[in-house]
């Protein structure tokens, strides 16, 4: 067992370090429509909306952010068990997996646009010089983050699990928070912008994405900015609590309660956020109020 | 996320009598184990099938809304049914591993609570954009009032959607499912690296120092790999998308039982048969 | 009953690249085996890698032929069950020493089926291509596995995968032990489905679809013989990342041209077109 000091030390740079990669994940995956808000770039053509968006489609984010962290895990630990020096081992890691992911991006937009020529999209070769190398930057601070954590994890919380293991965990996670998260503010209020604020974009809609800017036309740069505020922040609060509190009650009770300390504050933190989910949920239907006051049979 | 654009044909019904071969099947793989190794073989098989049963069951409960959720179009959390799971399961299973050393029954209740603590935030926090982010208030397309709090659904749904966000009744699916996923993940876990550690040393004609590395690597990528494979099947039984408990298409979970069964008992015991044969 | 989307219009047919991705897989894989025969070196480590980038290929027209039924999760899941239940049989295989690659077919076979029967009549899925699709995807994941396991080691068995044969001597530095196989595992679940999910759409080329996935499989060869420096001796490595590299190189530029033959325009800083109507 760990040092408790020390080992708090470690959660909190963990957490931090969460929550810059999660951040970083969402901004990612919406400047190259990754997740499920592609379904609506990929459909716009077909219903007559040429557009200037990115559009890689690697794979769902999990998946997708299984592999660039498992792998940029993967690499390290093959630098490490070469040269011991777990900085430099972990950027070099990082970069090559990012460059995996650039190439992967790349080849996703010529494929989905190629496959697309029946409707009239052009391929865009600016976009994908232009918009690759912001998605690869954004990745890299993504996947250092991650695969740091599961070094300080593995090396100084001594978890059980080799490195490669713990990135193909917190990768999926990583990319299932930020896809959960994220996904429905670029889905909903970028893509969407048209449509009115404070409901659902009704089905008939679909295809109609936002395509001109306040000048010229929008690319996914546009898009990153935009949900960097809330998407963005709030998928790095998401990852951030999720590895914070993980570490943490492990960290300060497992020894409690014999034994039971750890389990006991995890229901705890359960009810906690079950409790504020509630809170959200009553506050949103005191304070917006019901679209419509009759009552109709659900579908 | 597929852009496919038709959906199966596949309904709601149970078929009996492939579910009896099923069931046959199980009892076979069972019985299979029981002649290679009938002890500590076929307990690890059985502790691997409840682990399996258990992500099957649990995946049933994870509210997703897949492409439309994106849009808020339709209820639940925006991502793919297979890999949100495997997300919180594989959360829960780092949390179970972790707590390994405490024995099986602390191991499998910290997995499932690691698991139930990464789909509260994750459904906290889809809430959280919905409302603050978006102004969109939770509504659920497929009943009327939610049955854990009561309240009416029909008249918070935005029109020419399904309905969006989490109802309490999601999010509480959410945490179940999570929970669920988090103990089988451990449960698969615990269950191989009892096993691989008494009896890879003996294999390899190692310490148990030196196969401890190995016996860890191996049980965690067949609980991973057998997390994943029965994660897809769930979400082949409810075609990508489920709301959470209060969605018809819950009453399918029979089929799912059987078929986690099938598979895990199969997957199991071939890893077993790596180091009893 | 189900409806099937698109069918495969010209092309080759899915029983031919079967035939030849299955055999062309288990030479590449025996072909490492020169690493015992010729005074144990590594250095034909790289077919391994060339197994896998075949299997790849192979396996990814699998995923075509499955997910032109709409199976109702994205295309990324297949890819997850096949390397799920291939990994299984993979490190069964590695058991039996020089017949590995046989005892991983067979085995990953049956599992395969099996799940399949499972999905179709348990789970009342009623796709005709499942049961094919799922064996076969099996198979390829525990082969793909086996071509990655080969590159990186230089050899395909468990003793081989367990221990080192340069560097440290710490039990955690091997394949196995340092869960290398996770990564594996994703670099072949994500290289198998991506190049259908990235080429779907009305103006899917079964060409350009295979040229994608030999370059993803060479991609992920590439890292994988960075990794390879750390478990093989460096020569083997070197020699394995310029093979990766040369294919990589070639298949990327091949894959751009028929990007771009099928392309409706190849435009660099062009505003949207006008299209009637809109």
């Amino acid at each position: 067992m760990v040092d408790i000091v020390f080992g708090i030390g470690i959660t909190a740079l963990t957490g931090a370090l969460a929550t810059i990669a999660g951040a970083a994940e969402d901004t990612e995956s919406n400047i190259g429509s990754q997740g499920d808000p592609n379904s609506q770039v990929q459909l716009a053509p077909q219903m007559g909306f040429m557009h200037r968006i990115f559009n890689k489609a690697v794979a769902g984010e999990p998946p997708a952010y299984g592999l660039w962290c498992a792998l940029g895990a993967g690499l390290a630990w093959a630098f490490m068990a070469m040269y011991p020096n777990p900085v430099l081992a972990i950027v070099l890691g990082s970069v090559l997996a990012v460059i995996v992911q650039g190439v992967y991006a790349t080849t996703a937009y010529l494929g989905r646009t190629a496959s697309l020529a029946k409707f009239g999209q052009p391929v865009y070769v600016d976009i994908l010089k232009s918009m690759t190398t912001v998605t690869m930057a954004h990745a890299f601070i993504a996947i250092f983050g991650t695969v740091a954590l599961c070094q300080l994890i593995n090396g100084a919380l001594e978890h059980p699990f080799p490195l490669p293991l713990l990135g193909l965990i917190w990768g999926v996670t990583l990319g299932a928070a930020g896809s959960a998260t994220g996904n429905p503010y670029y889905g909903k209020e970028r893509q969407y912008q048209n449509q009115k604020f404070g409901a659902g974009v009704p089905i008939s809609a679909s295809g109609n994405i936002v395509r001109y800017a306040e000048a010229g036309e929008r690319n996914s740069l546009d898009n990153g900015w935009f949900t960097a505020k809330i998407g963005g922040a709030a998928s790095g609060l998401c990852f951030g609590l999720i590895v914070f509190l993980e570490l943490w009650r492990t960290i300060l009770f497992e020894k409690s309660f014999d034994g039971w300390g750890a389990v006991i504050v995890g229901i705890l933190v359960i009810l906690i956020f079950t409790i504020i989910d509630r809170y959200i949920e009553v506050w949103a239907r005191k304070n917006y109020g019901p679209y419509s006051e009759i009552k109709e049979a659900s579908s | 996320m597929s852009a496919v654009a038709a959906k199966p044909q596949a309904g709601g019904a149970i078929n009996p009598g492939a579910m009896a071969v099923g069931i046959v099947l199980l009892i076979i793989l069972l019985g299979i184990a029981y002649v290679v190794s009938p002890g500590i073989g076929l307990m690890a098989l059985i502790g691997v099938i409840i682990g399996g049963v258990l992500i099957g069951f649990g995946v049933h409960f994870v509210p997703v809304g897949g492409a439309p959720a994106a849009m808020g179009q339709a209820p639940g959390i925006a991502t793919g049914v297979a890999m949100l799971a495997a997300g919180a399961g594989l959360a829960g299973l780092f949390g179970g591993a972790w707590a390994a050393e405490q024995g099986l029954e602390m191991a499998v209740v910290t997995g499932a609570i690691g698991g139930g603590m990464m789909m509260a935030i994750t459904c906290m926090m889809v809430n959280f954009v919905y409302v603050f982010g978006m102004g969109i208030p939770a509504a659920s397309g497929k009943v009327a009032k939610d049955p854990i709090t009561g309240d009416t659904q029909a008249e918070y749904k935005s029109q020419g959607t399904e309905g969006h966000g989490l109802p309490f009744v999601s999010f509480v699916g959410g945490v179940i499912g999570g929970i669920l996923g988090g103990a089988g993940g451990t449960l698969i876990y615990i269950e191989l690296l009892e096993l691989y550690k008494t009896t890879l040393p003996g294999v390899m004609k190692v310490t148990s120092a030196q196969a401890e590395p190995i016996a860890v690597s191996v049980a965690g990528i067949f609980a991973i790999a057998l997390f994943l494979v029965n994660a897809v099947l769930t979400a082949y039984n409810i075609t990508g998308t489920i709301e959470g408990p209060h969605d018809p298409k819950f009453k399918r979970w029979p089929r799912a039982i059987v078929a986690s069964a099938v598979a895990s008992a199969l997957c199991g015991l071939v890893a077993i048969l790596i180091v009893v044969m | 009953m189900s409806v099937k989307v698109e069918v495969i219009e010209g092309g080759v047919p899915h029983s031919k690249i079967l035939i030849a991705g299955f055999v062309g897989t288990l030479v590449c894989l025996y072909l490492t085996y020169l690493n015992v025969l010729t005074t144990h070196t590594g250095m034909f480590a790289f077919f391994g890698g060339l197994a896998a980038v075949i299997a790849l290929i192979w396996g990814s027209h699998t995923i075509k032929v499955l997910c032109s039924y709409g199976i109702g999760t994205g295309v990324p899941s297949a890819g997850m069950i096949a390397f799920g239940s291939g990994t299984i049989a993979f490190l069964f295989a590695t058991k039996f020493g020089d017949a590995a690659p046989i005892v991983a077919v067979v085995l990953a076979a049956v599992v395969g089926f099996i799940l399949g029967w499972v999905s179709n009549n348990v789970l009342n899925m009623r796709i005709p291509a499942m049961v094919q699709a799922l064996t076969e995807m099996a198979v390829v994941g525990a082969l793909t596995l086996m071509g990655f396991a080969a590159l990186m080691t230089g050899g395909f068995t468990f003793t081989g995968l367990t221990s080192v044969s340069v560097g440290t001597t710490m039990g955690t530095n091997t394949f196995l032990g340092g869960c290398l196989i996770a990564v594996a595992f994703l670099l072949g679940a994500i290289a198998i489905q991506h190049p259908f999910n990235a080429c779907l759409g009305p103006g899917w080329k079964q060409d350009r679809m295979l040229m994608l996935t030999a370059e993803c499989g060479f991609l992920s060869m590439i890292v994988a013989a960075i990794m390879s420096y750390a478990l093989v001796d460096h020569v083997s490595a070197t020699i394995s990342l310029i093979v990766a590299l040369v294919g990589w190189v070639y298949t990327y530029k091949e894959y751009i041209v028929l990007s771009r033959r099928d392309a409706a325009a190849w435009l660099d800083s062009k505003p949207i077109p006008e299209v009637e109507g809109h």
